[in-house]
C-alpha cells in the first residue's frame, strides 16, 4: 500500500473537534430531556386517554417510527420555510430530533405502563392511595425501572443518530469531520477519529446510565 | 460390580459442596426411592449418574461405563439411561411422535418406520396412543409427563431415572403418572426415583435412600425404612412430611 | 432552471424505491452472513469467541452508521479500488446489520432454556445434533419478530446512503427538490413512500410477536 496514514494532522485540529463535540453533547442533552417529556406524555395518552386522542397519538408514533430521521429533518429544515416557517439549523435539528425521540420513547414507555399488572394497581387503590399517587408509585416508577435498559439504549442510539444533522450543516461532531477533511485532505483518518470519538461517547453514556440506574432505583 | 455404583463422589458448585463423599450401589431390577429436603443433593445425585453434572472427585459407574471419565462414550451410555425431568422438557416445536422418534432415529440409526412403531408402542405403555400427532402445548401436565416417559422408554433403556417427576403436576394428575411407573416396576425395570411421594415409595420401592447435607444419611428396605427410622434427622424429616 | 412538480417526478420517486429495496436486500444478505457468525460466536462455549463477538457488536453499535459509510467509502478508495458508492454502501450496511442481527440471533439462541439442552443431551444427542434438531428450530421462531423489526430499521437506514451519493429514494428526493424548489411537497412524498414500505412490515412484526406469545 502506497498510502501513508497521517492521524497526527487530524488530531491537531482540536478546535474543530472540540466545538463539534460540544454541539453534539448539547443536542443530545436537549433531545433526551425534551424527548423524554414528550414521550411520557404521549405514552400516557396512548394508554389512558379517550379513543380519539389515542388514535392521534398512535398516528404520531407510527408516522415517525416508519419514516427515516433524515427525511424528517429535511422536511422540517427545507420544507417548512416554503410554508413560511424558516428555522436556523440548530433549532430545526433540535425539533426534528426531539419529535423523533419522543415517538420512540412513547412506544417504550407505553410498553412499560402496560407491563404493570392490574393486580398491582388494585393493591394500590385498596391501600387508600389516590389516583395520582397510584400512578406515580405503582405504575410510573416501576414501569420506568423495567424499561430503563430499552430506554437508555434508545438514548445512546439517538446520540449516534444526531450525526445526521451534519447533513443540514449543523456544526456537530460529524460535521467537524468534513471541516477537518477540507483542511487536511485526510478523508479516511478523519472519519476514523470521529468514529472513535463517538464510540468513546457511547461507552461513557452507557456507563453513566448504569450509574444513574443505581442512584435512581436502588434502595439506600 | 453393581449395575450402578457411586464411590465417594464429591460434587461442588463453586464454593458450595452439594455432594460430600456419596457412595451408593444399585443392582439390576432394583427400585430405589431417594428422599430428602431441598438442597440435600438428591437431584444432583441423579444428574451425576447420567453425566449431566460432572463430579469433582470419586467415581460413577453405570453398566460398566466410567461416567466420571470425560473420555467415556456417553452417547452410547445415554441411549441406555433414561431420565425424566420435573419440568417434562418436551421439545415444543415437535409433535409427540417426533419427540419420541428423535432419539432412536438419530442416535441409534433406527429407520423412520421402525421408529414410528417404537413410538406407538411406547405411547401405548403410557396410555396415550391417540395423542401421537399432538404438540406439547395441547396436552395437560400429566399427559406431557407421560409422553416424556414414553420418550425415554423408546430408547429401550436399562435403567430409568426420575427427578421429582410429579412435583410440578396438579394433584389430580399425579395418579396417572404413578400408574405408569408401577407398570414399569412390574416389568422389572431398574428405577431410581427422587420423589416426595412417600406412599408410592413405601409401596413400590425396594430400598429407600435418605439424603441429608450432601450425604447418604440413612438407607434401608422400604418395609422398615418408614416404620422404624434410625437417625434423628430422618425421624424429623418423616414427621414433617408425613402429617 | 425551476420546473413544476409533476406526475413524472412522482413516478421517478416511486421508481427510486427499487434502489432502496435493493440496497436493503444486499445489506440483509451481507448482514445475515456476518450475523450468523457473530451469533454463533456469541453463543459459543468458548470464552474468547464470545468476547470477540461482543467486541464486534459493541464497536459497530457504538459508531454512527454515517461514520461507517464514510469509513468504508474513503477506506476502500485508499486500498486502490475505484468503486461505485453502492459497493461501499453494501459493505458498510452489511457490517452494521451484521452486528444488530448477530445480537438479535444470539439473544434468541440463549433464550432457549437450559433444560432443552439437557433433555436433548439426555437422549444421547451430541452438541451439533442438539443445535440442529432442538435448539435452532426454537430459536428461529423467537428471532423472527425482532428480525422483521430490524428490517424496517434497515429500510429507513438506507436513506443515509444518499449522503455518499448512492441514488435511492432520499437522494432522488434531494435531486427532485433541487429541480422543482418544492421541498415540502417532495419530502412529504418521500416520507409517505417510506411509510408504505415500512408500516406493513411493522404491523407484520407485531402480529408475529403476538402469535409467539400465544404459543408460549
Amino acid at each position: 500500500m502506497s498510502y501513508k496514514f497521517q492521524f497526527r494532522d487530524v488530531l491537531a485540529q482540536q478546535d474543530a473537534i472540540f466545538d463539534g463535540l460540544l454541539m453534539t453533547l448539547q443536542l443530545t442533552a436537549g433531545t433526551i430531556s425534551l424527548g423524554f417529556v414528550i414521550g411520557l406524555l404521549v405514552a400516557s395518552v396512548l394508554v389512558y386517554a379517550k379513543p380519539w386522542a389515542k388514535t392521534m397519538a398512535r398516528v404520531y408514533v407510527e408516522v415517525i417510527r416508519n419514516t427515516p430521521l433524515i427525511v424528517q429533518l429535511f422536511l422540517i429544515f427545507f420544507g417548512l420555510p416554503s410554508l413560511g416557517l424558516k428555522l436556523d439549523v440548530v433549532t430545526a435539528s433540535l425539533i426534528a430530533l426531539t419529535v423523533n425521540l419522543g415517538a420512540y420513547t412513547a412506544e417504550i414507555v407505553r410498553a412499560g405502563f402496560e407491563s404493570i399488572a392490574k393486580s398491582q394497581i388494585e393493591a394500590g387503590i385498596s391501600l387508600g392511595l389516590s389516583g395520582p399517587q397510584v400512578f406515580r408509585h405503582v405504575v410510573l416508577i416501576p414501569a420506568l425501572k423495567n424499561v430503563y435498559p430499552s430506554l437508555t439504549s434508545q438514548y445512546v442510539l439517538m446520540m449516534l443518530a444526531t450525526s445526521v444533522v451534519s447533513q443540514i450543516s449543523a456544526a456537530d461532531l460529524f460535521h467537524a469531520g468534513s471541516i477537518i477533511q477540507s483542511r487536511t485532505f485526510r478523508d479516511f483518518e478523519v472519519y476514523t477519529v470521529v468514529a472513535a470519538l463517538y464510540l468513546a461517547l457511547s461507552l461513557l453514556m452507557r456507563g453513566g446510565f448504569s450509574v444513574c440506574y443505581r442512584l435512581l432505583f436502588r434502595r439506600p | 460390580m453393581s449395575f450402578v455404583e457411586l464411590k465417594s463422589v464429591v460434587k461442588r458448585y463453586g464454593q458450595h459442596t452439594v455432594l460430600q463423599d456419596v457412595s451408593l450401589k444399585v443392582e439390576r431390577g432394583e427400585i430405589i426411592a431417594i428422599i430428602g429436603r431441598s438442597g440435600s443433593g438428591k437431584s444432583t445425585l441423579l444428574r451425576c449418574i447420567n453425566g449431566l453434572e460432572p463430579v469433582q472427585a470419586g467415581e460413577v459407574w453405570v453398566d460398566g461405563v466410567a461416567v466420571h471419565d470425560p473420555a467415556s462414550d456417553m452417547r452410547a451410555l445415554r441411549a441406555h439411561v433414561g431420565i425424566v425431568f420435573q419440568s417434562f422438557n418436551l421439545f415444543p416445536h415437535l409433535t409427540v411422535e417426533r419427540n419420541i422418534t428423535l432419539g432412536p432415529t438419530i442416535v441409534k440409526g433406527v429407520s423412520k418406520s421402525d421408529a414410528a412403531k417404537l413410538a406407538r408402542d411406547a405411547l401405548r405403555k403410557v396410555g396415550l396412543e391417540e395423542k401421537i400427532g399432538a404438540f406439547a402445548d395441547q396436552l395437560s401436565g400429566g399427559q406431557q409427563q407421560r409422553v416424556a416417559i414414553a420418550r425415554s422408554l423408546a430408547m429401550a433403556p436399562n435403567i430409568m431415572l426420575f427427578d421429582e417427576i410429579t412435583s410440578a403436576l396438579d394433584p389430580e394428575l399425579v395418579g396417572e403418572v404413578l400408574l405408569v411407573l408401577e407398570a414399569m416396576a412390574r416389568d422389572g425395570m431398574t428405577m431410581l426415583l427422587v420423589t416426595h411421594e412417600m406412599n408410592f415409595a413405601r409401596r413400590v420401592a425396594h430400598r429407600v435412600v435418605f439424603m441429608n447435607q450432601g450425604r447418604v444419611w440413612e438407607q434401608g428396605p422400604s418395609s422398615e425404612f418408614f416404620a422404624a427410622p434410625k437417625t434423628e434427622e430422618l425421624k424429623s424429616f418423616l414427621s414433617s412430611v408425613l402429617h | 432552471m425551476m420546473r413544476e412538480l409533476s406526475g413524472l417526478d412522482l413516478a421517478y420517486l416511486i421508481l427510486a424505491m427499487r434502489w432502496t429495496v435493493l440496497l436493503t436486500l444486499l445489506a440483509l444478505v451481507g448482514g445475515s452472513t456476518i450475523g450468523l457468525l457473530v451469533a454463533a460466536a456469541g453463543a459459543s462455549r468458548q470464552a474468547p469467541l464470545r468476547h470477540l463477538a461482543r467486541a464486534y457488536v459493541g464497536v459497530v453499535q457504538g459508531i454512527p452508521l454515517l461514520a461507517w459509510l464514510f469509513i468504508f467509502y474513503f477506506g476502500l478508495a485508499i486500498l486502490g479500488y475505484n468503486l461505485p458508492p453502492w459497493v461501499a454502501a453494501t459493505v458498510g450496511y452489511s457490517v452494521y446489520a451484521g452486528a444488530f442481527l448477530g445480537e438479535i440471533w444470539r439473544g434468541a439462541l440463549v433464550s432457549i432454556p437450559k433444560t432443552q439442552w439437557e433433555a436433548a443431551l439426555s437422549i444421547g444427542l451430541n452438541y451439533a445434533e442438539q443445535l440442529l434438531h432442538v435448539i435452532i428450530p426454537q430459536a428461529v421462531r423467537v428471532a423472527i419478530p425482532p428480525t422483521v423489526g430490524f428490517i424496517v430499521q434497515l429500510i429507513k437506514n438506507t436513506s443515509l446512503a444518499a449522503v455518499i451519493g448512492f441514488v435511492e429514494l432520499t437522494r432522488e428526493g434531494q435531486l427532485t427538490t433541487a429541480a422543482t424548489f418544492q421541498p415540502f411537497a417532495v419530502y412529504l412524498i418521500v416520507a409517505t413512500l417510506y411509510f408504505c414500505l415500512c408500516y406493513p412490515l411493522t404491523r407484520y412484526s407485531r402480529q408475529l410477536e403476538g402469535r409467539l406469545r400465544v404459543i408460549r
